[in-house]
């Protein structure tokens, strides 16, 4: 199987905090994967553990088909992780060209520096730069090696709007020549933008793992309003199929379904006495709140 | 190979630009020794050789163990602190490698300070010796900081208490172990502790070698012991860090 990242059965315990547990996924190339959970759901420890940072407690993680802690399999690969600053007393320019010293056919550093927009700081003390170039120039080190998959560890935090759209169009433009990324956030709408994958997870586990949209219908599911006429029986409307739950506001009726094309010729073609439709999809938003909460009740 | 010499050359570039190393690793040692020898004159007699010579190999030993312990270690324990280390796990570049880069730095600076101590020596108190005996104790003084180097990762290990503890152990191993005041005047239990400290060690070769004699396997075994003792606890030390948790 042509896979950047394999996860067999694995578990990654700390003392007695189990961050990780029996996680098995593959990540094949070419797709763009958002890892998206709240704060503490085990998505770091899985791309440490991806990158041969961490060895799990228990299974088998695989990076381009060998052991991920080998220098060897980091040669193809960009990474952006949290929590890093650049030592000092190097420019831009110099901490560029170190990394570039690491790999065996780095590209330009012109190229590198205009791709993180950093042109005019390239003789800027590399410690010295505010907190969204920082991340701007880790995007930089990064693309050095040219790789064929990108790593991004909650890669936009501190970056501000104009670095953001500069940031996600230099990610599609990757994404487009047949690269493959995995990013975490806790954004949804980056996860939705540019990935054809979210994986969520929480508490560990994976939860939910399916293309945005099919995430979006089926943990958020759609939303059909209209205004009922007098003749409506709400407790039969709640009864129908592919019907999530029914919200009224006055003659106002809002019911949030799993199939809003069926719900919507059932209720036609049963002659409800219903008015100004209006279908709209739920957000991921939606789907992540209702995902995490619901595993939440739980434990 | 490139990946080792793209960190070393940035790691020499770094230091060029740290003033903190030119005025007080490099500066130290050079102001100490045109101080105290004014204060003893350059001709006194000293186990076997000349004040001036003598003394120029102990600052050399000084500067060497200063760049070790304040310099490498202090930088080390910055860039863990920083998750710069960690990052570098990431890229081609091999734990191997990256020690190995920080190793050569090391070295590269021990044979600058070495050679500007030797320089400082020879113009200020015209010490002269023959070429021969000049290259020997130069090998020796640059081959025998290495286990300094070993010193110097295992206080980068030390984290925030880095910059206390490099400073405390470069007091200490210098003073202990005869560089600021020559073992032979010391008491009796200053002498028999100046046995036991990896600086007299480094120093006696070159010390006997002013003096015409040769190395003595015994230094050359103390030393070894003490690299091999530095790299098990820092290696002890690297395990303890690895099983922490993430955020």
């Amino acid at each position: 199987m042509d896979a950047i990242v394999e996860m067999i059965d694995v578990a990654k315990e700390f003392g007695r905090k189990q961050a990780v547990r029996n996680v098995s996924l593959a990540i094949a190339r070419g797709s763009a994967v958002a890892l998206l959970g709240p704060n503490g759901a085990g998505k770091t420890t899985s791309i440490a553990m991806m990158l041969g940072l961490l060895r799990p407690t228990r299974g088998q993680v695989r990076l381009l088909g060998g052991d991920p802690g080998s220098p060897r399999q980091h040669v193809r690969l960009g990474v952006m992780l949290q929590n890093v600053s650049v030592p000092d007393r190097l420019t831009v320019a110099e901490t560029i060209n170190l990394f570039r010293g690491f790999y065996p056919a780095p590209l330009p550093t012109l190229r590198l520096l205009s791709a993180a927009g950093l042109k005019d700081d390239a003789r800027t003390m590399a410690n010295r730069l505010s907190g969204g170039k920082m991340r701007r120039l880790q995007f930089a080190l990064a693309m050095a090696g040219d790789p064929q998959a990108l790593f991004l560890d909650e890669p936009t935090v501190g970056m501000d709007v104009t670095s953001r759209r500069q940031f996600w169009d230099e990610l599609r433009g990757f994404i487009a020549s047949g690269k493959t990324l995995l990013l975490t956030t806790h954004d949804l709408q980056e996860a939705d933008m540019v990935a054809d994958r979210v994986i969520v997870m929480n508490e560990g586990t994976i939860v939910a793992d399916a293309p945005p949209e099919r995430i979006k219908m089926e943990f958020g599911g759609r939303q059909l309003s209209f205004a009922a006429g007098p003749g409506v029986d709400l407790a039969q409307l709640n009864r129908l199929p592919d019907v999530l739950s029914v919200h009224t506001a006055g003659r106002k009726v809002t019911v949030r379904t799993t199939d809003s094309d069926a719900l919507l010729r059932r209720l036609i073609q049963g002659e409800w006495d219903i008015s100004d439709i209006q279908v709209t999809g739920a957000g991921l938003e939606d789907a992540f709140v209702r995902l995490t909460t619901e595993m939440g009740d739980h434990a | 190979m490139k990946a080792m010499f793209s960190q070393w050359k940035a790691e020499l570039l770094r230091t060029a630009r740290d003033r903190r190393f030119f005025l007080l690793t490099l500066g130290m040692p050079i102001a100490f020794y045109l101080i105290f020898i004014n204060q003893q004159g350059g001709n006194v007699k000293i186990a076997g050789t000349f004040w001036g010579e003598y003394f120029m190999v102990s600052m050399a030993a000084f500067g060497v163990l200063g760049s070790s312990v304040n310099t490498l270690g202090v930088r080390l324990a910055a860039e863990r602190k920083s998750g710069w280390v960690r990052f570098l796990r990431t890229t081609p570049l091999s734990s191997v490698g990256y020690a190995l880069a920080k190793t050569l730095t090391q070295l590269t600076l021990s044979l600058f300070i070495v050679i500007v101590i030797f320089a400082v020596a020879h113009f200020s108190q015209n010490v002269d010796l023959a070429p021969v005996r000049w290259l020997e104790i130069l090998a020796w003084l640059w081959l025998g900081s290495l286990p300094f180097a070993a010193l110097g990762v295992l206080i980068g290990m030390a984290g925030n208490a880095a910059q206390v503890l490099g400073t405390l152990v470069y007091l200490v191993l210098s003073m202990l172990g005869g560089l600021m005041t020559p073992v032979q005047v010391l008491p009796k239990t200053m002498q028999q502790i100046a046995r036991w400290m990896p600086t007299y060690h480094f120093a006696r070769p070159a010390w006997n070698l002013l003096a015409g004699r040769s190395v003595q396997w015994s230094d050359v075994a103390i030393l070894l012991a003490y690299s091999m003792l530095f790299i098990a606890l820092a290696a002890l030390m690297q395990r303890r860090v690895d099983s922490r948790p993430e955020e």
